[in-house]
């Protein structure tokens, strides 16, 4: 039983406006270009030195020496900055049209008007839209875009900003310190419980561009936020660059659920970095859906670093055609009673690589921890491939760690249970398919799992007819 | 209309390499319940799966009419579609799908009608009651965690919402306790009318004392070697098959 | 004197900040000449056995300085020719004392088709000396053949001990492995098995002991090829006080190794809070139809199955032992030379006391 699944349009996702700015930066990477970036964006002195400085540590790290191949990524190529023809709103209805269309068409003013708390909007390099619920606001929350918060919360960003995810980190975040623009920040005060989720959309619309959008988010002691970010691309023949930072600090008793349905373009290399630092008996909830892009390496990480800090990554990867999507979780356990709990499953097809590479580390001042991930890869056909590479440091006895991974294909005989039920064979496989992303479809908000369900859908559909 | 429904002549299925049915002949009419029984490793199980054309065997020669057409080398799902069921010995579980959403999409596959959620979920749960299933069962994914017995009762609702014309019962009632055996005996009941035709594969007889069966066939090593009525079960269950080696 | 840095790389990389690429070793000595061994001493059929081995060409290896050492400068040198169609043991036991305090031994084992045997080979410490071990041993099973291996280190905890180990597998044959590892200060082994043939099954057990300052670095490759292989990597573990241990698993299913199956089971028992594991199990996968499964797992020993045993009057130590070599029992039942298990889980009861 085969399946031939023909690569499909992504409709929606590949609408490309004209490649129209008010301001595109030269290609390359040089103290000049970043100068003239800083100047564009009105940063203060201290933001100024800091991207000169990120450059210098980008210019002395090295590529990694592992995983995909990166080498058809030329900086010289990608333009770091691209201001689009628009200023940041508060209404859709200032958002310029072809701007506001596209967003129409991904479903977003829609779903603020429904299901969201606020809702940001990033094109290319800035932010165009930013709006938050009144009640919020009167809490004392704060969601706005990142330069915005530069300017009028200078204290809590110098205290905050790369300080969980470092430039030292490795060459991206070098990098996205050097060139960072756009992004969201969000403060929930004390206390504050934010009952329906914050989304931050982004959409990379200009060819041969990076985007290097910064979040940052500070859960208070006590508060709790579910926050959304979503991302995509129309397809160019050229590389576009995605090298976002996402820093989060989940202070004491706080609880974050930060949430991600991916689908950039299969011409995107998304080399993301997202960190959270977790507080005393404070949770911290990562779901992830990777879908798009053609090499993606993201691992996000949780370190623990108070007692009880518990956290959870529920994540699913589907690669096709051309796409190395090398995605994971890291886990750091700093303290007594600490928790984490891995959940990645992962689908390969039509010649697409999907590789789970992760870290748990357990340290010694880390007594009564436990630790257990569990990995399902779903090989569609045999052309693909499915790397399983977990890294598990045990560094004190009194914990509890265990890793289960496994590797298969959809059973013949599952296939004929449900076919002798009427289902075609094609139908069989996507149900199967769907049944395996369901425990990750259903921590998503319902149009999220939606979304997720049409993208899986999508991804299929080559197979019916 | 004819009163023949299924017609199974001179089949002979191998699997692998390994010759397992040796020319079988059946003739299943409407408003019938037959019963195929056998020792293990005869055939049974490679009938019922040769009729919905399981790809994991391969037909040498002989062919399959279902309602007066060849259905020999359809598709398992097309043959689905044409109204024949198959309750599994061992049911396959599917992660992430419940057996309500499963059973909605069966449906309207095996229907090619719209399903009404309200009312197909009615209907669902007057099945689950009948059958002594934990209503709670229906949002659980597909026969993953279920107990054996809760598997094959899953089974026998199933055959209830798609409402066959032909049921093949594959060993359903073995691994049962007496009241689970009296459950599927009872879903048999609640299932069977005089346009519709059962065929149970079993190597005990306890759950045929509440049913009232037209035809035994015995099947011995590949073939059916001899037809009876009711009784022949009663004789076998005396004597087992020895006599037919 | 060689003093080197990096040994037995993964086949795959991953992170360079997860320290599993590779292991350092710094400041060690490796001796510089290499005298001769001849505390050696072999029980069986001795007529199989000849110094005519063939040519080394190891895909992995340790690196290339110790793989170099065992290609030119070898001071024992073991081909054994396997062509009995019954299972016959032979025990080659190499013996280091102050007379011989350097081996390095390239044993070539070669299973003729439907041959069987079983081959043990032990490395022990015979006094309280400093030894060094850098062996190769490679086994070739052609078709049909089950053969038998069971490595035994018992070097004491101030010696050294290399060895790379390759395989190939051919259609039908059988490879049972068993890898006692308890000495050295350094215990680091690279095992390649290349299933190459329809059916070819694999099967290496490991158990491994580390107290002290002990370190352990297992670097366990299996590549599947073959229609049908079947490898199946079972490790158990315990590490007392400081001992480290780096578990590197990778079952790679190559194109073409339709309906194979790999299975990879690790299993740590922490008995101090020094003490460390690292695993990186790897599952490779370029085939579709293959099924392969790994769990690693870590943690101190279970508190209440203790609390039993003790509650039926045994000491914290003697409970201890229990638990271990219950744990470890699965393992040593594979070997049936009794002589040799006694004197293993003497060793058990001796590391632990």
């Amino acid at each position: 039983m085969k399946t031939k699944l023909e690569e499909i349009n992504r409709n929606i996702y590949d609408i490309k406006n004209k490649d129209e700015y008010e301001f595109k930066i030269k290609k390359g990477l040089t103290a000049e270009i970043i100068e003239e970036i800083s100047k564009q964006k009105n940063d203060p002195d201290w933001m100024r030195d800091f991207r000169l400085k990120a450059l210098e540590v980008y210019n002395k790290l090295e590529l990694p020496t592992w995983g995909p191949d990166l080498s058809e990524l030329n900086m010289e190529e990608i333009a770091t900055y691209v201001k689009p023809k628009s200023k940041l709103n508060s209404s859709w209805d200032d958002v310029p049209e072809d701007i506001k269309n596209t967003f129409d068409k991904l479903g977003i003013p829609e779903a603020e008007k429904t299901s969201l708390a606020g809702v940001g909007a990033q094109y290319d390099s800035e932010v165009v839209y930013h709006s938050m619920r009144e009640d919020l606001i009167k809490q004392g929350v704060i969601y706005t875009d990142m330069e915005t918060a530069v300017r009028e919360y200078p204290e809590l960003v110098k205290t905050h900003f790369m300080k969980c995810v470092p430039v030292s980190d490795h060459k991206f975040v070098a990098l996205h310190g050097a060139v960072w623009s756009g992004g969201s920040f969000v403060y929930v005060p004390k206390g504050v419980k934010v009952d329906i989720p914050l989304q931050s959309y982004f959409r990379l619309n200009s060819p041969e561009s990076g985007q290097f959008e910064h979040t940052l988010i500070i859960v208070d002691e006590g508060a709790s936020l579910h926050f959304i970010e979503g991302c995509s691309a129309p397809k160019y023949n050229k590389v576009n660059l995605h090298a976002g930072c996402v820093e989060l600090y989940v202070k004491d008793g706080a609880y974050l659920r930060y949430s991600t349905i991916e689908n950039w373009s299969k011409n995107m290399l998304n080399l993301n970095t997202k960190k959270a630092i977790v507080g005393k008996n404070a949770k911290m909830d990562w779901v992830s859906g990777s879908f798009g892009s053609k090499i993606s390496m993201l691992y996000p990480m949780s370190i623990l670093n108070g007692e009880n800090a518990k956290t959870e990554f529920t994540g699913i990867s589907f690669a096709g055609k051309g796409q190395n999507l090398d995605n994971g979780f890291k886990v750091v356990h700093n303290a007594q009673n600490t928790s984490s709990v891995v959940n990645a499953k992962s689908i390969s097809k039509n010649g697409g690589k999907c590789t789970y590479r992760s870290l748990v580390r357990i340290n010694e001042n880390a007594k009564n921890s436990k630790s257990s991930v569990s990995c399902e890869s779903l090989m569609l056909d045999d052309i693909s491939i499915s790397d399983t590479i977990p890294t598990n440091d045990i560094r004190t006895d009194d914990v509890e760690f265990s890793h289960e991974a496994k590797i298969g294909k959809i059973s013949d005989k599952t296939i004929f249970y449900l076919m002798s039920r009427g289902l075609s064979e094609e139908d069989a496989k996507a149900m199967i398919v769907r049944g395996f992303a369901h425990p990750i479809a259903k921590e998503l908000p319902v149009e999220y799992a939606v979304e997720m369900n049409n993208l899986i859908n999508l991804e299929l559909e080559g197979a019916i007819g | 209309m004819s009163k023949n429904m299924l017609e199974i002549k001179d089949l002979h299925v191998n699997a692998g390499e390994k010759e397992i049915l040796k020319g079988i002949n059946l003739k299943i009419n409407k408003g019938e319940i037959h019963v195929i029984m056998g020792p293990n490793g005869s055939g049974k199980t490679t009938t019922a799966n040769a009729i919905l054309n399981n790809p994991a065997y391969t037909k040498i020669n002989g062919s399959i009419e279902f309602d007066g057409e060849d259905i020999t080398n359809l598709k398992t799902d097309e043959i689905a579609r044409k109204g024949i069921f198959m309750s599994f010995q061992s049911p396959e579980e599917i992660p992430g799908v419940s057996v309500t959403n499963f059973l909605k999409y069966a449906k309207n596959k095996i229907t090619g009608e719209p399903v009404k959620i309200f009312a197909f979920k009615e209907e669902l749960k007057k099945y689950m009651e009948e059958l002594n299933m934990n209503p709670k069962n229906m949002e659980r994914s597909l026969n993953v965690g279920f107990s054996g017995g809760e598997k094959k009762k899953n089974e026998i609702l199933q055959m209830l919402v798609l409402n066959p014309k032909l049921a093949i019962l594959d060993e359903t009632d073995s691994g049962l306790d007496v009241d689970a055996i009296k459950t599927v005996s009872k879903g048999i009941e609640m299932f069977k009318n005089e346009n519709n035709a059962v065929l149970i594969i079993t190597h005990n007889t306890k759950i045929l004392h509440s049913l009232k069966v037209d035809y035994v066939h015995v099947l011995v090593d590949g073939k059916i070697i001899t037809t009876g009525s009711q009784e022949l079960a009663e004789i076998i269950e005396e004597n087992g098959y020895s006599q037919y080696k | 004197m060689e003093k080197l840095q990096l040994l037995n790389e993964t086949p795959i990389r991953t992170s360079k900040n997860f320290n599993i690429n590779n292991i350092k070793i710094e400041n060690f000595e490796f001796p510089e000449t290499i005298k001769k061994f001849s505390n050696i001493n072999i029980i069986g059929d001795l007529s199989q056995i000849t110094q005519e081995v063939s040519l080394i060409d190891l895909k992995y290896g340790l690196n290339e300085y110790l793989t170099n050492q065992v290609k030119t400068r070898a001071n024992q040198k073991l081909k054994v020719v396997v062509d009995n169609k019954t299972n016959k043991e032979t025990k080659i036991e190499f013996n280091f004392d102050r007379e011989n305090l350097e081996l390095v031994d390239n044993i070539e084992i070669e299973a003729n088709e439907n041959s069987k045997a079983t081959i043990i080979i032990k490395y022990l410490t015979c006094e309280n000396i400093k030894a060094f071990h850098n062996g190769i041993i490679r086994v070739n099973a052609k078709q049909n053949s089950n053969i038998k291996i069971i490595v035994v280190n018992l070097m004491n905890n101030m010696s050294n001990n290399f060895l790379a180990i390759q395989n190939t597998v051919s259609k039908d044959a059988k490879l049972n492995y068993t890898i006692i590892d308890f000495g050295g200060k350094y215990s680091i082994t690279n095992y390649h098995s290349n299933l190459d043939g329809e059916n070819a099954d694999n099967r290496l057990n490991t158990i491994y002991l580390g107290k002290e300052t002990q370190c352990f670095d297992l670097n366990y490759i299996a590549e599947l090829r073959g229609e049908k292989s079947n490898i199946n990597i079972e490790v158990q573990g315990a590490l007392n006080d400081n001992a480290k241990k780096h578990f590197k698993g990778t079952i790679d299913f190559k194109k073409g190794c339709k309906k194979a199956k790999g299975n990879e089971n690790e299993s740590c028992m922490l008995l101090s809070n020094t003490a460390k594991s690292i695993s990186l199990p790897m599952l490779l996968c370029s085939e579709e139809e293959v099924e392969g499964n790994h769990s690693s797992s870590a943690g101190k020993i279970e508190e209440k199955e203790l609390f039993y045993i003790m509650s039926r009057g045994f000491e914290f130590k003697e409970a201890l032992k229990l638990m271990v070599k219950a744990k470890f029992n699965k393992i040593l039942e594979n070997i049936k030379n009794e002589e040799l298990k006694t004197e293993i889980l003497q060793e058990i009861d001796t590391k632990l006391n």
